[in-house]
């Protein structure tokens, strides 16, 4: 039977630990079918702006919209790509540079459809989650983050 | 109704959430916003009705839930 997805939570508060990760690929070793995982890591830059670099970024988000788009984008990639997995977590709150602010994980039976998918989720993450970054220069001074 | 403001809009507004009379439609809502909030016509934004993006200008029905969007910035 096909299996019934429902919307999950995708925010983690502040940032996403190398060990939730590190976890997250040893929980798919009972997966014997998995052929290929692909991962993406979004990372806090330090860049240098006018009023000086950035220290961290500070995401908020309209969280129950920001859940149901990921559903659908989920369904949509599901439908897309033959997956057998894929996971997607995003921070909310402060991240400092260098930290982990998203995880995006899928897999496949062959590395190609994990990789497309990877690809098109983290793309469609950045362009249609109603998700916020400010970006933390000093105490003075800050910026709305604007993707590119 | 009830309006709720994102990222550098509710900085604008001074708060995350506005309570208001219904406006028939996402025109009239705008017109009203930007009079009461000039800062907020020097920026791009989108109109959430009940969690779904809309566009051009829509009537919005009552009881409903309005969100004011900056564009995104996640990841």
């Amino acid at each position: 039977m096909e299996k019934q997805r429902t919307p999950k939570n995708i925010f983690v508060s502040g940032a996403i630990a190398p060990e939730k990760i590190a976890q997250s690929i040893a929980n798919h070793a009972s997966k014997t079918d998995i052929g290929g995982h692909s991962i993406f890591l979004g990372q806090v830059r330090a860049d240098v702006k006018e009023e000086g670099t950035v220290q961290a970024i500070n995401y908020t988000a309209y969280e129950e919209m920001a859940l149901q788009q990921a559903f659908e984008i989920r369904e949509a990639i599901f439908a897309k790509y033959p997956l057998t997995c894929m996971h997607i977590y995003h921070s909310l709150g402060e991240v400092k540079v260098g930290e982990i602010c998203l995880f995006v994980f899928t897999s496949s039976k062959h590395r190609k459809a994990a990789m497309g998918a990877c690809e098109e989720l983290v793309e469609r993450i950045k362009k249609e989650l109603p998700i916020w970054g400010k970006e933390i220069i000093d105490n003075e001074n800050s910026a709305w983050k604007i993707n590119t | 109704m009830k309006i709720l403001a994102f990222g550098k809009i509710a900085e604008i507004i001074g708060q995350e959430e506005l309570q208001v009379d219904n406006f028939p439609n996402t025109e009239i809502l705008k017109g009203y916003l930007y009079q009461q909030f000039p800062d907020l016509q020097k920026m791009k934004f989108s109109i959430a009705i009940d969690k779904k993006l809309t566009s051009g200008d829509v009537s919005i029905p009552m009881d409903v839930e309005i969100a004011l969007l900056p564009p995104f910035s996640g990841g």
